[in-house]
C-alpha cells in the first residue's frame, strides 16, 4: 500500500465515527449549561428550550448550572470542552462583555468569542428605563436635561460593573452627552431593591421584574431600548424614536463550542427551530412575558456581532475605572 | 383582625388540602436533609429543586420551597451539635456549644432544644410576618447602603463579645476572615483581586466551604491526631431529655432570639446567618455566666437555633410584601413564581390572597410538622455517636466533600474546604478560635460594597453616615457597644492600678516604720 493510501483510510477510519456520530446524534444526553443560578434568566430560558428539545430529539437533554464570575466560569467550561454537540450553552448578553472586560485590563481571557459558535437565539427582550414614580421626569427628555444642569446629580443602580444594565445606562449616557452616577449592585435583584427604597433614581431593567411595580404605581417607565416598541407597554416610547442611538437587548441564545461537526450542528438548529413551536415552550415563555425572539444561526451571528461591537465599544468608553481621582 | 382570621382560615383550607400538605410535608423532609449535609444549605436546596417544582402550582412550589428553607434550619443543627460540622452556614455558632454539650454527653437534650427553639421560633416569625409584613417591609426598603454600613459595624463591633478566650487572638481572626472576604472581583471598578488566574475565584471564597472545612474537617484531623481513639459516646434514654434546668435557662434566648433573628431577617441580605452570629454574642452578653459559653452553654445552643429559624420568616417579609427580593434565597423563590406566571409585587397580597395565606398556613402546618419529626428522631441521631470513629469520620468526609462539590459542581470549592480543613487543624492546635474567620467573611463583602454604594451616592463625603437618622442611631448603638466591650479592659486596668497599690501600701508602711 502506497502512503498516500495510508493517509487516505486513516482519514476514512478516523471520519467514520464522525458520520455515525451525525446520523444516530445523540446516543447520551445532552447537557445544556446555564452559567448562571437556577432562577435567573439563563436558567429560566434554558429549562422549557431544553424540554422541547427532549421531546423532539427523544433523549435527554440536561440543564446544569455551572455559575460563577458573572457567567465567565460557565461559558469558559463549554467554550473548552469536546466539541461533539453533547455540551451547549444557553448564554446571555453578557457572553460578548467578558473577553472584551478581560482584554481591558490585560487579563488572560476566560474564553474568547471564536470559540463558540452560534445554534440560534432564543429571546431577546429590549431593557427599558424606570424612575421612582415621586421623581419630577415625566419623560427621557426632562431626565436629561435635569442631568445636564447638575452632572453626576441623577443617580442609577446596575446589576454590576461592565454588566448588561450598565452597559444598557452607558450607551444612553453617551448618546445623551450627559453624566450620571452609577452605583453598581450585585445582580439585577439587589439593584431593583435599591431603586425600590428611593436610594437611586433610576435604572435600565428588564420589562417583565418591573412590571407589576409601574402596574402598582411606583415606578415610572420612560423608554425602552428597543428597535420596536413593547407589547406589553405599547405607549412607551423607544430611545431611537427620541433621537438617542442606544439600543440594547438581553437576549438569550444557545452556542455549542466551536468545531462541532457540520452534521451536528444542523441536527441542532433544525431541533431548536422545531423547539420553538412547541406549545409548551410557547406558554412557559409567555408566563413570564418574555416573547419569542428566534433567529436561525447565520442571522443570529450576525445580530451578535452586531451587538457585541456596541458592546465592546461601550466598555472601552467607560475603561477602567481608576481608584485615585 | 377579623379579617386577617378570616383569610387565615382560608390559608388553612388551602395548606390542609392533601395536594398542598404533601409537598409541605416533602419540602420539610428535603429542608431537613440539605440542612443536615455538610456543605448542601437552603440556598443549594431551594437551587436544585427548584426545576422539580416548574410542575407544580405556584402556591404548591412556594409552599414546598419555603418548607425547604426553614426545614434546613432545623436539620443545620443535627450535625453541628453531635459531629461539629455546620450542615449549613447558620448553625456555625451551634456548633461551639452544641458539640461541647455532645462531649458532656448532653446530645439529646441539646438536640430537643434546638428543634423546640426553632419551632418556638418560626411560629412567632410567622404571626409578626402576617401581621407586620406591609408595615415591615417598607421599613426594610428604607435600608441603602449607609445604613447597611452601619449595621454592619454594629456587627463587627459583636466580635468582641464572641470568642470566650482571648480577644487579640480573635480578633486576629476576625480580620483573616475580612481579608479572605476581598479575594474576588472588585465590585466598584471590575479588577480582579488575588484571583491568582483562576476564574472561579472571581465570586470570592464562597462560606460553605469555608465553614465546613474550618470546623468538621479540622474535626476530624483532630479527632485523627489523638493518640487513643476517643471513647464512644453511649447516650443513655434518661439523658434524651433536657432537665428542667436546661429548660429554664433555654427560655430567655429562645425569646430574644426569636424577636432579633426576625428583625435582621427582615433586613436584606444573608439575614439567617448573621442572627445566628448576633443572638450567640448576645446570649454571652447577657448571661451571668459568660465563662461557660464554649463549655456547653444550652443558652448558645437555644439562642442561634431560634435566630436562624425566625430570620426565615423575616426574609419573607419583603419578598411576600412589596416582591422585593430580601436575599438570595427569597431571590430563587420569586423567579418560582414568575415561572408561575405570578408577579411578585407590592399587589400580591390583594391580587393572591390564596398564595399569600396558603403560604403562611402551610409555615404553621410545617413547623409543627418538623417539631413532630424532629423530635422522636432525636433517639435515632443520638445513637449515630454509637458508630465507631473509623466508620463514621471516614464517611462524614465523603459527605463533606461532595456536599461542598454539588453546591456549584466546582473543584476548586473543595480545595478550598481542603485547605480550610489544614488551616483549622492548625489553629485549633494554637488554640485559636475559628468562628470569627466565618463572620469575618460573611460580613467583609457586604460591606465593601455598601461602604463604597454609600460613598459614590455621597460622592465621597463620609457625612452621609450620621446624616441619615436610622444609619446614625446604629452607629451610637456600635459606638456604645464598643466602649461597653472596653469596660472589663478598664476595669482590670483598674484592678491592675489597685493591685500595684496593694503593693506599694505595705512598702510605704514599712517606710514609715522605719
Amino acid at each position: 500500500m502506497k502512503r498516500r493510501d495510508l493517509v487516505v483510510l486513516l482519514v476514512c477510519v478516523l471520519a467514520m465515527p464522525l458520520i455515525a456520530q451525525a446520523q444516530d446524534f445523540p446516543t447520551r444526553p445532552i447537557n445544556v449549561v446555564a452559567p448562571f443560578p437556577p432562577g435567573g434568566q439563563a436558567d429560566l430560558m434554558a429549562r422549557p428550550t431544553a424540554a422541547a428539545m427532549e421531546k423532539i430529539l427523544k433523549s435527554p437533554v440536561v440543564v446544569v448550572n455551572k455559575t460563577g464570575a458573572a457567567g465567565a466560569v460557565g461559558m469558559a467550561f463549554v467554550a473548552n470542552s469536546k466539541p461533539d454537540g453533547y455540551t451547549l450553552l444557553m448564554a446571555l448578553s453578557s457572553i460578548s462583555i467578558i473577553p472584551e472586560a478581560d482584554k481591558l485590563f490585560d487579563r488572560k481571557p476566560a474564553y474568547t468569542m471564536d470559540q463558540l459558535v452560534p445554534i440560534a437565539l432564543v429571546s431577546a427582550d429590549p431593557t427599558i428605563l424606570v424612575c421612582r414614580s415621586e421623581r419630577p421626569w415625566k419623560s427621557v427628555k426632562e431626565l436629561v436635561d435635569d442631568a445636564k444642569k447638575r452632572p453626576e446629580g441623577i443617580s442609577y443602580s446596575s446589576s454590576g460593573i461592565y454588566g448588561t444594565l450598565h452597559m444598557a445606562m452607558e450607551m444612553l449616557i453617551h448618546s445623551a452627552g450627559i453624566k450620571m452616577k452609577h452605583v453598581p449592585y450585585g445582580g439585577a435583584a439587589p439593584a431593583l431593591t435599591a431603586l425600590l427604597g428611593g436610594h437611586v433614581d433610576c435604572m435600565a431593567s428588564g420589562p417583565a421584574v418591573v412590571l407589576p411595580h409601574i402596574k402598582a404605581g411606583k415606578l415610572r417607565p420612560l423608554a425602552g431600548w428597543g428597535e420596536k416598541r413593547l407589547a406589553v407597554l405599547p405607549e412607551l416610547p423607544t430611545l431611537k424614536e427620541l433621537g438617542y442611538d442606544a439600543e440594547f437587548y438581553i437576549w438569550a441564545g444557545m452556542f455549542a463550542p466551536k468545531g462541532t461537526p457540520e452534521p451536528i450542528m444542523k441536527k441542532l438548529r433544525d431541533t431548536v427551530r422545531a423547539a420553538m413551536q412547541d406549545p409548551d415552550f410557547k406558554a412557559a415563555l409567555d408566563k413570564m412575558e418574555t416573547p419569542i425572539a428566534y433567529l436561525d444561526a447565520p442571522e443570529f451571528q450576525k445580530f451578535w456581532d452586531k451587538d457585541a461591537k456596541m458592546l465592546a465599544d461601550a466598555i472601552k468608553r467607560v475603561g477602567k475605572i481608576e481608584e485615585t481621582k | 383582625m377579623f379579617e386577617t382570621l378570616q383569610n387565615l382560615g382560608h390559608g388553612f383550607a388551602i395548606a390542609a388540602s392533601p395536594g398542598v400538605l404533601v409537598y409541605a410535608f416533602a419540602g420539610c423532609v428535603i429542608g431537613t436533609l440539605v440542612g443536615m449535609l455538610p456543605g448542601v444549605g437552603p440556598l443549594a436546596g431551594i437551587s436544585l429543586l427548584l426545576p422539580a417544582s416548574y410542575g407544580l402550582s405556584a402556591t404548591t412550589a412556594l409552599v414546598m420551597l419555603a418548607g425547604i428553607y426553614y426545614g434546613a434550619m432545623y436539620g443545620g443543627s443535627t450535625t453541628s451539635i453531635l459531629m461539629r460540622i455546620p450542615g449549613e452556614a447558620a448553625s456555625v455558632m451551634t456548633c461551639i456549644d452544641g458539640y461541647a454539650m455532645t462531649r458532656k454527653g448532653r446530645a439529646g437534650p441539646a438536640l430537643a432544644i434546638a428543634a423546640v427553639g426553632s419551632y418556638i421560633a418560626g411560629t412567632a416569625s410567622i404571626v409578626g410576618l402576617m401581621l407586620l409584613a406591609p408595615p415591615l417591609a417598607a421599613f426594610a426598603l428604607s435600608f441603602g447602603p449607609s445604613e447597611y454600613v452601619a449595621l454592619l459595624l454594629l456587627g463587627l463591633t459583636v466580635l468582641a463579645y464572641m470568642s470566650g478566650g482571648s480577644v487579640p487572638k480573635s480578633l486576629a481572626m476576625a480580620a483573616l476572615g475580612l481579608l479572605l472576604g476581598m479575594i474576588g472581583i472588585d465590585p466598584m471598578s471590575g479588577y480582579f483581586r488575588f484571583s491568582y488566574g483562576l476564574v472561579e475565584l472571581g465570586d470570592g471564597i464562597g462560606i460553605v466551604p469555608v465553614a465546613v472545612g474550618l470546623f468538621g474537617v479540622s474535626e476530624i484531623l483532630l479527632t485523627a491526631g489523638q493518640a487513643e481513639t476517643p471513647q464512644v459516646i453511649k447516650p443513655k434514654l434518661r439523658d434524651l431529655l433536657p432537665s428542667r434546668e436546661e429548660w429554664r435557662d433555654a427560655a430567655g434566648p429562645v425569646g430574644r432570639g426569636t424577636i432579633l433573628g426576625f428583625l435582621i431577617g427582615i433586613v436584606p441580605g444573608s439575614a439567617h446567618i448573621i442572627a445566628s452570629f448576633v443572638s450567640y454574642a448576645v446570649e454571652r452578653r447577657v448571661s451571668k455566666h459568660p465563662e461557660r459559653f464554649g463549655h456547653g452553654a444550652v443558652e448558645g445552643v437555644a439562642g442561634p437555633e431560634s435566630a436562624n429559624n425566625s430570620a426565615t420568616s423575616g426574609a419573607l417579609v419583603p419578598m411576600l410584601a412589596l416582591g422585593v427580593p430580601s436575599g438570595p434565597i427569597p431571590a430563587v423563590m420569586m423567579a418560582a413564581m414568575m415561572v408561575h406566571g405570578v408577579s411578585p409585587g407590592p399587589m400580591l397580597i390583594q391580587q393572591q390572597p390564596e398564595l399569600f395565606w396558603g403560604v403562611i398556613a402551610s409555615m404553621y402546618v410545617g413547623n409543627l410538622v418538623l417539631l413532630i419529626l424532629n423530635l422522636p428522631l432525636v433517639g435515632l441521631f443520638v445513637n449515630l455517636l454509637r458508630i465507631p470513629y473509623p466508620l463514621l469520620y471516614p464517611a462524614i468526609l465523603v459527605f463533606s466533600v461532595v456536599g461542598v462539590y454539588a453546591v456549584n459542581g466546582s473543584v476548586v470549592d473543595v480545595w478550598i474546604m481542603a485547605v480550610m480543613g489544614a488551616l483549622g487543624y492548625l489553629l485549633r492546635k494554637l488554640d485559636f478560635e475559628t468562628a470569627p474567620i466565618v463572620l469575618g467573611l460573611v460580613l467583609a463583602p457586604m460591606l465593601e460594597m455598601s461602604l463604597r454604594q454609600a460613598l459614590a451616592l455621597s460622592s465621597g463625603s463620609y457625612a452621609i453616615f450620621v446624616t441619615r437618622p436610622i444609619s446614625a442611631s446604629m452607629l451610637c448603638v456600635a459606638l456604645a457597644l464598643l466602649l461597653l466591650s472596653l469596660r472589663p479592659l478598664v476595669a482590670r486596668g483598674a484592678d491592675w492600678r489597685r493591685r500595684l497599690g496593694l503593693l506599694e501600701g505595705p512598702v510605704v508602711g514599712e517606710e514609715e516604720k522605719r
